[in-house]
Formats: structure tokens, sequence, C-alpha cells
């Protein structure tokens, strides 16, 4: 029988109440091509090393739960296959710009307020009564917004994202999209709210159009071309609270 | 500069100003500049030599005209204070954050002074 082949993957480790400091740990696994980095970490916890920590749910890169640095690049490790670093080394870290809470698992705090920040979800001046039925919509109406909505809050953008890793007031790639997923909704009329938010100084504004979120995006949103369209707009509702201040429809909802 | 609950500013900036330049900028510096120089740079001095000087002086008096000269001020200095904003965001992208605020002086500032000197420069044509 032929000798099992292996590879080595070496793991971030960082227990905050023993360890003083950050430091890496090199663990062989079997190697199977049909593997994924996330099968083999779950290998090294079930049968190695029961005190690695790392977050994962799904592993068909549908929660966003696995989100790591593999060999420097923001990935799903449930979507980055081992034959593709064979015979090499694999080096696995939690995700950049982000508090490391433990091991591979990083403080999502920070980044749940900002999607908060962004009011994502459907703001309406008249709600119609359920009798009256659904809020219709063409396909075109849509199209609009759709791909905006494939966000599986996965934080790979935020990973790749320069300025998020300098700049504390940008609001970064994924809350924008889904602030502008929301904005570009027929049947939402919270624009001018949102608006108010991602006006403010370096919320929307810090973007200097790296492009890296749409580059890593597991799930093709574009979140670079969401917040370009999302600074036109922006624009637009800029100059028209400077030609009609406070009032006459420009601010619709802002004060509420 | 006054801070909400999440630590971040709360009001809206002026930035949605300088972004507007930007933009308008970056069609013109994109589309018209190197339509510009293509015809007057390559396409006009490629054929004869004679026709090429007699094509030169037939756009520098299209130049004197009012219209031309507005449309020569919107286009260069649209592209200059996309320039402005592009060197101020990548100075701030390369660690110059905390100066977000001083930097307009010289990156704005610049592309004001080129176009009051191109406005000089038009009126004297």
């Amino acid at each position: 029988m032929a000798e099992t082949k292996t590879i080595t993957l070496e793991l971030f480790r960082y227990h905050p109440e023993t360890d003083s400091e950050p430091r890496f740990q090199s663990y062989e696994v079997p190697y199977d091509e049909d593997w994924v980095v996330l099968d083999a970490i779950n290998w090294i916890k079930d049968y190695v090393d029961g005190s690695v920590t790392h977050r994962w749910s799904c592993r068909m890169g549908v929660c966003g739960s696995c989100g790591m640095m593999v060999n420097g690049e923001p990935k799903l490790t449930c979507a980055a296959f081992l034959k593709n670093y064979y015979p090499f080394p694999i080096k696995v870290e939690p995700l950049v710009n982000f508090p490391v809470e433990r091991d591979l698992v990083v403080d999502m705090e920070g980044f749940m307020d900002k999607l908060q920040d962004v009011k994502p979800y459907i703001i309406r001046d008249d709600v119609n009564d359920t009798s009256e039925g659904e809020y219709l919509q063409t396909p075109a109406e849509l199209a609009q917004y759709k791909q905006y909505s494939m966000c599986i809050n996965c934080m790979l953008c935020y990973s790749a994202c320069p300025v998020v890793g300098h700049e504390d007031d940008f609001l970064g790639p994924a809350a924008l999209a889904l602030g502008h997923r929301y904005n570009k909704d027929s049947r939402d009329q919270g624009q001018s709210e949102r608006l108010e938010v991602m006006l403010r100084s370096e919320a929307m504004w810090g973007c200097t159009f790296v492009g890296e979120c749409t580059v890593v995006c597991p799930k093709h949103v574009d979140p670079a071309g969401a917040i370009q369209q999302a600074k036109a707009m922006g624009a637009q509702e800029y100059f028209k609270r400077f030609v009609m201040p406070k009032g006459a429809g420009a601010t619709k909802g802002a004060g509420a | 500069m006054s801070r909400g609950k999440s630590g971040r500013p709360t009001r809206p900036s002026g930035e949605a100003f300088w972004w507007a330049l930007f933009s308008a900028g970056g069609v013109m510096a994109a589309i018209f500049v190197p339509a510009f120089i293509l015809a007057t740079g390559f396409l006009l001095p490629s054929g004869d030599p004679a026709a090429a000087a007699e094509g030169a002086q037939r756009l520098a008096a299209l130049a004197g005209w009012w219209p031309v000269k507005l449309v020569l001020l919107g286009v260069i200095t649209l592209s200059l204070f996309h320039c402005a904003h592009r060197i101020r965001h990548t100075l701030m992208d390369l660690g110059m954050r905390n100066l977000a605020g001083f930097l307009k002086l010289p990156c704005y500032g610049g592309a004001l002074a080129g176009t009051v000197w191109l406005a000089l420069v038009l009126w004297g044509i």
C-alpha cells in the first residue's frame, strides 16, 4: 500500500488567557484532493488538538462563517481546496483588519455595528395592511438590487480592503453594498435616511476604489460597483440638500 | 467633529462635493483629454507638414472663440480637480490620514490655482 500523502497546515494560535502573543503551530494532515482547508482544520480539531478554535457551519459557501486568511488571502476555507496548495504548506490566519478573539476566530462586533448603521431593512412611510397583499415588483426592479442582496456577511471584503485597515469610520464594502441594496429596492422609501449615514465624512467617501472587495467576494456581489453607484446617489442628494436646504421633500425621513 | 454612539462622525461632510468634481473630472480625463491629445498631438502632425501647420493655426484660432474657451476651461479644470482628489486620497492611503483636512489646501488649492492660471491664459488668447 502506498504511503499516505500529507500536507502541512500552519495555524495561527492565540489564547489570550494564557498566551502573551500569537504564535504559529504546524500540523501534518492527511492529504485528500477532495478536501478543503476547512476539512483539514476540522480533522486537526477532531484528531490532534481539540483546543484549536475556529468558526464554521454549512461547508458549502452559504453561511459565511469560515472566512480566514489562507496563505495571506481572505478566503472561505470551505471553498479553498488543498489540491490548489499541495505539496506546499498552507498558512491559515484569522481575517485581518479585525481584533482576534481566539485562534482563528475574530471579533465581529464592529462589523455588526456598521451593518446596523446602514439600516439594512425596508423602510416605508406608509405601511400597507397585509390584506392589501404584497408590494409588487417587476423583474426589472428586482434586477436593480438582486446582485447586492447576495452578500453572506463573510467579511472577506473587510480583510481585503486597505481602507478598512486604517480608517475606523469607514463603513466598509459589505455594509455599504447592503445599504445600496435597500436604496435601490423599489419597495423602500428610506433612501434619505440611509444616505444621511452614508454621507458622513469617511463613511463612504473613504473608499478609494481599490476594488479588492469585489475580487475576493465569493458571491460576486461587486461591493466596489455598489459603492461607486452609492457615491453618485450621495452626491446627488448632497447637491439637492444644498439647493433645497431643510425640507422641500429633499430630506424625506431624515429626521426620524 | 461630533461623534455618535458608535464613535463615528454624525454630520454629513463636504466630501460629496469634492467627489462630484472628481467624478466629473474622471469622465473628462478618461474621454475628452485622450481624444484631444490623439487629435492634436498625433493625427494632425502625422500628415502633410504644410497641412498640419495650417491645421494648427486654425485650431489656435478656434481656441480664441469663447464657447471653445469655456469647453477648454471645463475639461481642464475638472481634470485638475480629478487629479487633486486622487493625489489627496493616495496620500491618505499612504498613511497621511490624520492630515486629510490639511491636504485639501495643497491639493484642491493647487487645482484652483491651475484653474485661475488657465482662465488668464484663455482670456489672453
